[in-house]
């Protein structure tokens, strides 16, 4: 939509386009066509693209594909090899593995975006205003986030796991503090990735325009820089999911998993290592599983970076 | 998790102690000549340094302080105390030579060996062992479960140099198993301000160094007092190096490369082929009873309070999907305290309620008590903890109960008992040398163990655990607990499910060792002390 | 700069301050005390007891008593001793710090290794089998759970091929050899992982590079290619992965636990975690407050570094 405006000097008319909402939504959407297109010039994200859809198709058919309920045990089935009738064979209590992981990547999946998410909302307003702003608040805030860095991120899940326990709350609760604890993980570096960029557009010609225009200082880092900062953003964002997925494994080993008989990857892999060598067809599935997973979220989000930057030609 | 695997090995090793042959002992007991039938076959070496790689590590040096346990701590080596143990488990003289009671069970007399020395130099004298006891019942420096195993000790009476005389509260049978060298190890009076970084006992080996879950060095202490059957001295190794791995995997792995010449455990899912597999290339020593687990319930607070839903969730268990599952058919299950492998196994005792789903779900209905939910927990290492109450927690929802598991690291455990906020706990106990060590600490329902744990309060369970304390007659004491393990398995503050069982494994170059069968590898004349390096 | 450094430098006070006394709260908001820990699953039942425990450790006082306390006492030079050993904190927390600063160096340097001739040769050899390789074998090393990794590298190297030891920890001033002998599978087994990232890190700034005006310049120049590339690009496209590899080192001295637990690393990594388990109060500050400091000088180092390197972003 256009706006007339009248320039006090040279009083005449001139269209400058403001963006409204609607037009920004075009532009989103037009931004989505063209990401479709370019998909196809990188590989890695075609494939990326492809996986992620695969694990997103199980998600959504879990419950039609998965045959067997994920905590039912069975000991005339125990550690069974891959077969008809249990596609990934039975753990160490007879439970069947395919379920098992189906129902495992539908809760996993879910945590590491709502992590993210976490992540994301807090780390990105966090670091615009630090890195747009300057001075003592960047400087504050920069300091919070490099003690943030230095913080055992074990200890926060923790607290929330044990306040959860404390509090007698089960089920939803237990994954929820899981979420936050890894939300609060990212943000810090999500927060000085933003602000890494908004610093160096700041310093661009089109901020300098604004600004001359009468820009209110709001405005600028909200409507101008942060779309320009979107592209690393959503490239860590990917990788941010994949790493949740291997934090998640590793607190299973350190015994801090979800509490069993929660369908995790990370706790089936955590439970298989007795079997790694007696039995490795079955050790095996849902390690592969998580590696697939973060696989694929590192190939999208290594294709996208692919795509977003403008200065790759044909990479 | 290094800190719960290590207490929950020292959760293991409440006091256990056994009579040696129940009764008074009077007259002299050999001076520790022994000969191990193994030992016997060749001849043993001197040198050589035992590499010796274990799950757990201690986690502090002070002797009465911190429980060392004799089945995974190198440390434990250094230790010995008035009493000994042998291959069997049971009681035998130590330091103290000989000891007789009087009728009553109320006053013991220790003759000392004479020429017993500390590793400082020192001469293990009555003086010695009162200043010990003392600090042994000193509520801010001893360990529970070293100052519980005193808790009888009324009063340490120096008779002479070498005569110590024990004054209890209570007349006891039971008491030479409390002096066992585990958990009452004596160490030097005057090394007590330095307890905490350099041990000095007076066991068969001399501490050296300990780099926390890294390495535990120690030395042959050449004056150790005991000597094999020709008169030589032990032990005959020049060293003993012990290796903390947690990991099952490297553990087992270390020895398969010839890095550990010994280990004290692996996966049950190993242990099950291993020793076929590896036959000829690595020896193995089974300990037949190393301890007993069993889901403990909160007979207080909670939906055990009713003895109906306590029966229903016994009828529940399957023990021997629990025995494929978690123990991979390796040991066997429980219907009492002590496994037919420990001299302490009574006839007689009347099983729990057997394995009946129906029969639960319909207990379940009849005490209004379908959908009730139930908070299990258990510690996540060892893992055949999490591993059997996952089992349980199934077993449990099939028959209707809504079952809230949750592994608890061991602080939090230890509050919830504390505070009575647990339903049902998925636990071990380690062997106990006397009964009396068990069932006077969990059943007995004066015992803080008791209280804070099931708070079973049962009159007839504790006129018979008091009778038996009383009970000088081995046999008599065998009928008693096995009527007081029928009464367990009847009212249920705790099920039974299985009797642990360890696989050791070595290099064939490792001679003349032999663990005894609770898994203690220091004992007289055998484990480490006659074992040799080829 | 000077300004700009001193600057940082005062600030890591009150970042350490913050972070210790953060640190102190979320561990004490934590149920039970170090009390149950010492009494094992026998428990310390008896009231009394317990009080009388609690006040020869004193934890009886107030909390920020204690952390007073404690502050104190470290200002000192004092950092107390730990609840569980009862050993100085010397012993039981700064003993460790090289075993993992070894382990950390050493991982950083394999990865190196690996990622920059790796990440070079995908860059300049771009769409051969080479790159195609690279960019698979690095997708896959930050695809695996880390203590899956480390199992199947002890299962394979150590079991299977018996080319290395799968654990323990020599001290190399004690025996260089042995102590790096034992350190290869630990250090790759983390080192694989870092090398991933920092091949994809190298090929990605390489490309960028090769991009430039200046190589087509030093090209037409008649410069050799090898020239060009090792001289020119690889400095420039050094910068960011240098910067990078100094945050990663930084993150992997506290980040170790699971290595360490697995290859019976005694490192501070483990240490700290076992000391979080076990509610060790003086293990967990000292712990916190070292780690602290390196990891936020380590950003302090990078940072500078960037600057330096980096003339177009300038100081703000």
């Amino acid at each position: 939509m256009a706006k007339t405006v009248l320039l006090p000097d040279e009083l005449v008319d001139v269209e400058v386009h403001v963006p409204t909402l609607t037009l920004y939504v075009q532009r989103f959407w037009d931004g989505l066509h063209n990401a479709a297109r370019e998909l196809y010039k990188s590989k890695t994200a075609l494939i990326g693209a492809l996986m992620l859809l695969v694990l997103l198709l199980l998600c959504l058919l879990t419950p039609y594909i998965a045959r067997y309920d994920p905590i039912k045990q069975n000991y005339r089935e125990l550690l069974q090899t891959p077969s008809a009738k249990h596609y990934f064979g039975t753990d160490r209590y007879g439970r069947d593995i395919w379920s098992r992981i189906l129902w495992g990547g539908r809760r996993l999946l879910l945590i590491s975006v709502l992590a993210v998410l976490v992540g994301l909302l807090v780390g990105i307003p966090l670091g615009t205003l630090s890195g747009y702003y300057g001075r003592w608040i960047d400087a504050f805030t920069m300091r919070v986030v490099d003690a943030w860095l230095a913080f055992p991120g074990i200890l926060v899940y923790l607290l929330l796991a044990t306040l959860v326990r404390e509090w007698k709350l089960a089920g939803v609760w237990n994954d929820l503090a899981l979420i936050f604890a890894l939300g609060a993980n990212q943000i810090p570096r999500l927060a000085r990735l933003v602000r890494g960029t908004v610093l160096a557009e700041k310093e661009k010609e089109y901020v300098e325009a604004c600004r001359a225009i009468g820009e209110s200082s709001l405005y600028i880092p909200l409507r101008e820089i942060l779309p320009n900062c979107v592209s690393p953003v959503i490239v860590q964002a990917t990788v941010s999911l994949g790493s949740t997925l291997l934090v998640i494994a590793a607190l299973s080993f350190l015994g801090l998993g979800s509490p069993p008989p929660t369908p995790d990857w990370g706790s089936d892999l955590n439970l298989s290592r007795d079997h790694m060598e007696s039995r490795p067809l079955i050790a095996i599935f849902p390690g592969l599983a998580i590696s697939y997973a973060v696989l694929a979220f590192n190939l999208f989000g290594d294709g996208l970076r692919d795509i977003l930057d403008p200065r790759m030609t044909d990479r | 998790m290094h800190q719960a695997t290590q207490a929950s090995e020292s959760e293991l090793s409440r006091r256990a102690f056994l009579a040696a042959t129940g009764g008074i002992l009077t007259g002299a007991a050999a001076f520790g000549v022994m000969a191990q039938a193994g030992a016997a076959q060749r001849h043993p070496t001197r040198g050589g340094t035992l590499r010796f790689a274990t799950r757990a590590d201690i986690s502090g040096l002070d002797l009465h302080r911190n429980i060392i346990y004799l089945v995974s701590m190198p440390l434990a080596a250094i230790n010995q105390g008035l009493l000994d143990l042998d291959a069997r488990s049971e009681p035998v003289p130590g330091v103290a030579a000989a000891w007789e009671a009087t009728p009553d069970l109320q006053r013991y007399t220790f003759q000392l060996r004479q020429g017993v020395l500390f590793h400082n130099g020192r001469e293990v004298d009555a003086a010695a062992v009162k200043w010990n006891f003392a600090r042994m019942q000193d509520a801010k420096i001893a360990h529970p479960l070293t100052r519980s195993a005193l808790e009888n000790v009324q009063e340490v009476e120096v008779v002479d140099k070498y005569t110590v005389r024990c004054h209890l509260h209570t007349p006891s049978a039971a008491f030479p198993a409390d002096v066992v060298y585990y958990p009452c190890a004596l160490m030097a009076p005057d090394s007590a301000d330095r307890a905490d970084l350099h041990p000095i006992g007076c066991g068969p080996f001399k501490f050296a160094k300990w780099d926390r879950n890294n390495i535990t060095e120690l030395v042959r202490f050449e004056n150790y007092f005991e000597t094999d059957a020709e008169g030589n001295s032990l032990p005959y190794l020049d060293a003993l190096l012990g290796r903390p791995k947690r990991e099952d995997r490297v553990r087992l792995t270390a020895l398969r490369t010839g890095e550990a010449d010994l280990i004290d455990s692996m996966a049950y899912a190993d242990a099950a082929d291993f020793a076929t597999k590896y036959a000829g290339k690595f020896q193995t020593w089974e300990v037949p009873t190393l301890a007993t687990s069993f889901i403990l319930f909160n007979l207080e607070k909670g939906p055990f309070t009713d003895k109906q839903v306590r029966l229903a969730a016994a009828h529940a268990i399957d023990h021997e999907a629990i025995n494929q599952a978690v123990f991979h058919g390796r040991g066997e299950v429980a219907r009492g305290f002590y496994a037919p492998a420990s001299p302490w196994h009574a006839q007689g005792v009347e099983a729990w309620p057997p394995y009946d789903p129906d029969k639960a779900r319909f207990l379940l209905r009849q005490a209004r008590a379908v959908g009730t939910e139930v908070a299990l927990q258990a510690l996540p290492t060892p893992p055949y903890m999490q591993q059997t109450a996952e089992l349980v927690q199934a077993m449990w929802a099939e028959v209707g109960f809504k079952v809230r598991f949750n592994l608890y690291d061991e602080v939090a455990l230890n509050q919830n008992r504390r505070e009575r906020t647990f339903h049902a706990d998925s636990t071990a106990a380690s062997y106990r040398w006397d009964p009396d060590g068990w069932f006077s600490r969990q059943i007995l329902s004066t015992a803080p163990a008791t209280r804070a744990n099931s708070g079973f309060r049962n009159e007839r369970a504790d006129r018979l655990i008091a009778e038996a304390r009383r009970t000088a007659e081995r046999q008599k004491r065998l009928e008693l607990y096995a009527a007081i393990d029928s009464l367990v398995n009847a009212e249920l503050p705790l099920l039974y499910l299985y009797h642990l069982t360890l696989l050791e494994a070595g290099s064939m170059r490792l001679k003349g060792y032999q663990p005894s069968v609770s898994g203690a590898f220091s004992i007289r004349g055998g484990g480490i002390r006659t074992a040799w390096m080829e | 700069m000077l300004a700009y450094t001193i600057n940082r430098i005062l600030y890591l006070i009150p970042v350490l301050f913050i972070l210790t006394v953060v640190v102190f709260s979320f561990v004490h908001f934590l149920p039970g005390d170090v009390i149950d820990v010492l009494g094992g699953q026998e428990g310390v039942f008896d009231p009394a007891v317990r009080q009388a425990l609690q006040q020869e450790y004193g934890l009886d006082k107030p909390l920020y008593v204690q952390y007073l306390v404690w502050l104190n006492r470290v200002l000192h030079g004092n950092f107390g001793t730990s609840l569980v050993t009862r050993r100085p904190i010397a012993i039981e927390f700064f003993q460790r710090i090289p075993a993992t600063v070894y382990l950390a160096l050493v991982s950083t340097a394999i990865s190196l290794m690996i990622a920059v001739p790796l990440g070079t040769m995908a860059a300049v050899k771009r769409h051969t089998v080479v790159d195609y390789a690279a960019q698979v074998l690095s997708l896959v090393g930050i695809s695996i759970p880390e203590f899956w990794f480390a199992l199947l590298c002890v299962l394979f190297f150590a079991l299977y091929l018996g080319w290395l030891p799968s654990s323990e920890y020599y001290s190399p001033l004690d025996h260089f050899g042995l102590s790096l002998k034992h350190m290869i599978l630990p250090a790759a087994a983390l080192g694989i992982r870092q090398a991933a990232i920092t091949t994809r890190l190298t090929r990605s700034t390489m490309l960028d590079e090769v991009q430039k005006e200046y190589v087509d310049t030093a090209r037409s120049l008649g410069l050799p290619e090898r020239r060009v590339i090792y001289r020119y690009t690889l400095r420039n496209a050094m910068i960011p992965t240098i910067t990078i590899s100094g945050l990663q080192l930084a993150q992997l001295l506290g980040g170790t636990v699971v290595v360490e637990t697995i290859f019976a690393w005694p490192g501070v990594g483990r240490t700290l975690f076992e000391a979080i388990i076990s509610r060790d109060f003086p293990v967990i500050q000292a712990g916190v407050l070292i780690l602290g400091i390196a990891v936020v000088v380590m950003n302090l180092l990078v940072d500078l570094l960037y600057r330096v390197l980096n003339p177009r972003v300038r100081l703000a």
